[in-house]
């Protein structure tokens, strides 16, 4: 018999918790943007600027320039793409009932990581008049383009009748992974020696080449998709119970489905388009949320925009300050920071990580 | 759920609350003073570059460097601002240049804008693989240094040496050796110089002859590739180390067995900037090159 | 105001696995749906709760259940599946609230622990749903179910309970509380609809049993009439005798002579 005591020896209310986690996660995010613009390569600092507009100083040029052109676009940027790969990364375990699927799934990687290496390699056989058209942004909207496009794809070969199937999904984005792949294989072999610089450093991530045209570009986008995938909670706490359960307690679960393939697309396109490949926040920060506050959907993804920001900040802060004044690629930090996180939490509570 | 519109509310409110202290800040940020003079501190960017500036005396103007400058070995002890495709804006302005001197390919682009912005002078020095490309090389950077009479006297030096070098190495075509130039051998897969390289100018100008001509650019190769190129020596740049040890791993490779090369175990190890850098010392790197081909005096 | 199915055509590739089955539940009724392996019991359900694909007509209070939104039906109908993986580690009380959502009964937050306490698993609320037994599982999801459709009739019309053999994984106990929970369900004015295994079970709960065999129906009707030898041998393809004692001395024990 089952000692009654049970319901004593957890007596918190994850819900509860996970509320509270709201606020804590806010304040986090807010201090971590504090510490982002108040620390950098240069000794300018913010607390000294703000000192300097209250007592009616002026600002120097420099100090305009690496608050205004540098660090607050730079923030701007990790805020979104922080936030928009871990909810993308929750939103797409919950779609594919699986802790360890990742926007890479749906063929957003392989597909902008395609779309930045055409452009690298063939971008100057374009007409000159597009180029200038373009511009810097060429890289990114291209990546932006592949990584929307190989979604798209993959959604319409693995929909029948009105029904997606995850699994056609996931093999299908196997096989279109391989095929980017080979396809950017057959680039990286044109490209010549600086090009192949230029990959590798897009490969790494970074929010180095971070600007406020990108911020406008990337923002709208992946705010719109947030908000979507916010709205999402529900559905994915049903669709935790399997499909048909999941239509029988009123979900309507295709509608659920397209609009989170689509909204993960668009957040993680916009993302990865603007800071190249930054790994391991869509995977971790969902797990750490999971193992603190559980997996009610309704919190967690709002949670993981917050966690997921902050993380991005502080891995940056990380990256700009280590080896200033050269910086480490901000996908570096994240897998080195992450990875052994990841590896932790596995151990550690190897039975909640149920598959 | 109005806990759930508590939570929305507090995001939203952060976004808020950051965008609207960004406009305060942006409203009430003033024009700023100018800096002093826009040439005393100069952003070496580039092997080549440094070297140039160094070699016009103007070592004391240097504030800093990139990672691939590191001749003489004293600019070094300067700080390092990373690889220059990858500037990280900040970090370029922390290190206070007024004028930045850099080979052609510095970037990302969003990084120069923002420098560009900050009032630093930005000067792009043009890449070149031969003599007449160093000479200009000198030329631009001592006009940005405002040396332009050390500039002259530098290039008319360099002018002399990489002659008198060009023209020891010079000899007939059927006597010249087939160079293979190995960038790496990682992982078995060889990646050699094929036309248009650095690599590729530096061999022709010792006296050698490339021996892959079938694309351009550095690129792996297949095993039977190399065996059909049939080098007489394989070049590599000195990465330190064992060289007796790494000279047999080299020759160990199923590629390179059948080689020449291998034959004769004839393989040249030199300073990558030195024999790539197409700097002041590029005529040093030729009779360097051409001696080690040829043997001294030949 | 009841459960109609008519003439529901289901085929699996070439295979036809149901031919043209009709069945009609009433409110207030328990109503088993029994057969073989195989003779479409679950694919009938299945095509009742609309999750495959099927011909016919199935209509629940009197609208077609293909013209209903999934909220709407989710509203009246509640549905067991046979068994549930779990993706992520609910607890499981969540796992029941995430029933109550759809259902009616949103606004009353004591519901689920009332359901829960209903399946005799209250004490296991916060337990993660992962942690539990398969047996426990299974009645953590009839706790779910129940929550969903908590009130057996709601402006005055009856709700369902769809339950796809519901105490498969249970002990007799177990299997008894279910069918007892079911019961006072459809007493309290619901319907509810079962697919059944135990043909004991079924003889002392339902008040209906459909018959059916190799994807058609053999009988329908009070279980007296339904459960009689030659009903039975023809629809399990071996002699079976109702209501006979085995040779003495092997022990045998019925869900009948139970008592709390």
């Amino acid at each position: 018999m089952a000692a009654l005591s049970d319901i004593e020896t957890i007596p918190h209310h994850r819900e509860t918790r996970a509320n509270t986690l709201h606020w804590a996660l806010a304040g986090a995010l807010v201090l971590s943007c504090f510490a982002s613009l108040q620390v950098g390569a240069t000794d300018v600092t913010l607390s000294t600027m703000l000192a300097k507009l209250i007592h009616g100083e002026t600002l120097s040029q420099i100090e305009r320039v690496v608050l205004f052109d540098i660090r607050l676009p730079r923030l701007a940027m990790g805020v979104l793409v922080g936030a928009a790969l871990a909810v993308s990364g929750a939103a797409m375990q919950g779609l594919f009932r699986n802790p360890l699927a990742d926007p890479g799934i749906v063929g957003v990687g392989a597909g902008a990581g395609l779309g930045a290496i055409l452009a690298i390699v063939l971008g100057t056989l374009l007409p000159a008049w597009l180029i200038d058209l373009t511009g810097n942004q060429l890289t990114p909207f291209a990546a932006f383009l592949g990584g929307w496009g190989s979604t798209i794809l993959l959604y319409r070969v693995s929909t029948r009748h009105g029904r997606t199937s995850v699994a056609t999904m996931l093999l299908a984005g196997i096989a279109l992974g391989a095929l980017a792949g080979a396809l950017s294989g057959i680039l990286v072999y044109i490209a010549d020696d600086t090009q192949l610089r230029d990959l590798t450093f897009w490969g790494l991530g970074s929010l180095a080449g971070a600007s406020w045209a990108k911020v406008f570009a990337a923002g709208p986008m992946i705010l719109l998709a947030i908000g979507v995938s916010l709205t999402l909670g529900r559905g994915l706490n049903g669709l935790a119970l399997g499909e048909a359960t999941a239509a029988h307690i009123g979900i309507d679960v295709q509608r659920m489905k397209s609009t989170g393939i689509l909204a993960v697309a668009g957040a993680t396109g916009a993302a990865v388009a603007v800071s190249g490949g930054i790994g391991f926040i869509g995977i971790v920060v969902p797990h750490l949320l999971r193992l603190a506050s559980g997996p009610d959907h309704r919190t967690l993804l709002l949670n993981a925009a917050l966690l997921g920001a902050t993380l991005l900040i502080l891995a940056d802060m990380i990256a700009r300050v280590v080896i200033a004044p050269a910086e480490l690629p901000i996908g570096i930090v994240t897998a080195v920071l992450g990875a052994p996180v990841f590896l932790w939490i596995l151990l550690k509570r190897r039975g909640l990580v149920e598959l | 759920m109005t806990r759930k519109r508590n939570g929305f509310a507090a995001f939203t409110g952060i976004w808020i609350a950051m965008f609207g202290a960004v406009a305060a800040l942006t409203v009430s940020a003033q024009q700023a003073e100018q800096g002093g003079d826009p040439h005393a501190d100069v952003l070496s960017i580039g092997g080549s570059v440094t070297e140039i500036v160094v070699a016009l005396g103007q070592q004391h103007r240097l504030k800093a460097r990139d990672t691939t400058s590191s001749y003489p070995p004293d600019v070094t002890n300067l700080p390092d601002v990373g690889y220059m495709r990858a500037l990280s804006p900040e970090g370029v302005l922390s290190v206070g240049p007024s004028l930045i001197l850099s080979e052609e390919g510095a970037g990302p682009p969003e990084a120069l804008d923002v420098i560009r912005a900050a009032n630093v002078d930005f000067v792009e020095v043009p890449d070149a693989l031969t003599a007449e490309g160093i000479i200009r090389k000198i030329e631009v950077i001592g006009a940005a240094l405002d040396v332009e009479a050390r500039a002259k006297g530098l290039a008319a030096e360099v002018e002399g040496a990489m002659a008198s070098a060009l023209a020891d190495a010079e000899r007939p075509a059927n006597s010249k050796k087939r160079v293979l130039f190995v960038l790496s051998t990682q992982g078995g897969k060889i990646n050699v110089s094929g036309t248009g390289t650095a690599a590729d100018a530096i061999i022709r100008m010792a006296g050698g002859v490339n021996a892959v001509t079938a694309f351009e650019g550095y690129k792996q190769i297949g095993d039977e590739a190399i065996g059909l190129a049939a080098p007489d020596v394989i070049l590599m740049m000195d990465r330190g180390g064992d060289h007796g040890a790494q000279k047999d791993e080299l020759f160990a490779m199923p590629a390179i067995k059948l080689t020449p090369a291998a034959q004769t175990r004839s393989a040249i190890r030199m300073d990558g900037l030195l024999m790539l850098g197409f700097g002041p010392r590029t005529a040093q790197a030729i009779a360097t090159l051409n001696d080690a081909l040829y043997g001294k005096g030949a | 105001m009841s459960l109609i199915a008519e003439n529901i055509r289901v085929s699996y590739g070439k295979r036809e696995a149901l031919r043209g089955v009709g069945l009609t539940a009433l409110p207030g009724e328990v109503t088993a749906i029994v057969g073989p392996n195989g003779s479409g019991k679950s694919t009938l359900l299945g095509a009742i709760t609309a999750s495959l694909a099927y011909q016919g007509r199935v209509s629940l209070n009197g609208r077609c259940v293909e013209r209903m939104k999934p909220w709407e039906l989710a509203a009246i109908r509640a549905v067991l599946p046979q068994a549930s993986r779990l993706a992520f580690p609910f607890t499981v009380i969540e796992v029941v609230r995430i029933g109550l959502q759809s259902g009616t009964a949103g606004d009353r937050p004591e519901v689920p622990m009332q359901a829960l306490a209903r399946v005799g698993l209250a004490h296991y609320a916060h337990r993660t749903f992962q942690e539990l037994s398969g047996g426990e599982a299974q009645r953590a999801m009839l706790a779910r179910v129940l929550a969903q459709v908590w009130a057996p009739v709601e402006d005055g019309q009856p709700r369902w309970l769809l339950l796809d053999e519901p105490v498969s994984s249970l002990d007799i106990a177990h299997q008894l509380q279910v069918m007892e929970i079911a019961r006072d369900f459809a007493r309290a004015g619901g319907g509810v609809l079962a697919v059944m295994h135990d043909l004991n079970l079924t003889a002392l709960y339902a008040d209906r049993v459909a018959v059916l065999a190799d994807g058609e129906r053999l009988a329908f009707g009070t279980p007296a009439e339904v459960l009689t030898d030659e009903t039975l041998s023809r629809a399990y393809g071996c002699a079976l005798r109702v209501s006979a004692t085995p040779p003495s001395g092997v022990p045998f024990i019925l869900p009948h002579a139970a008592s709390a």
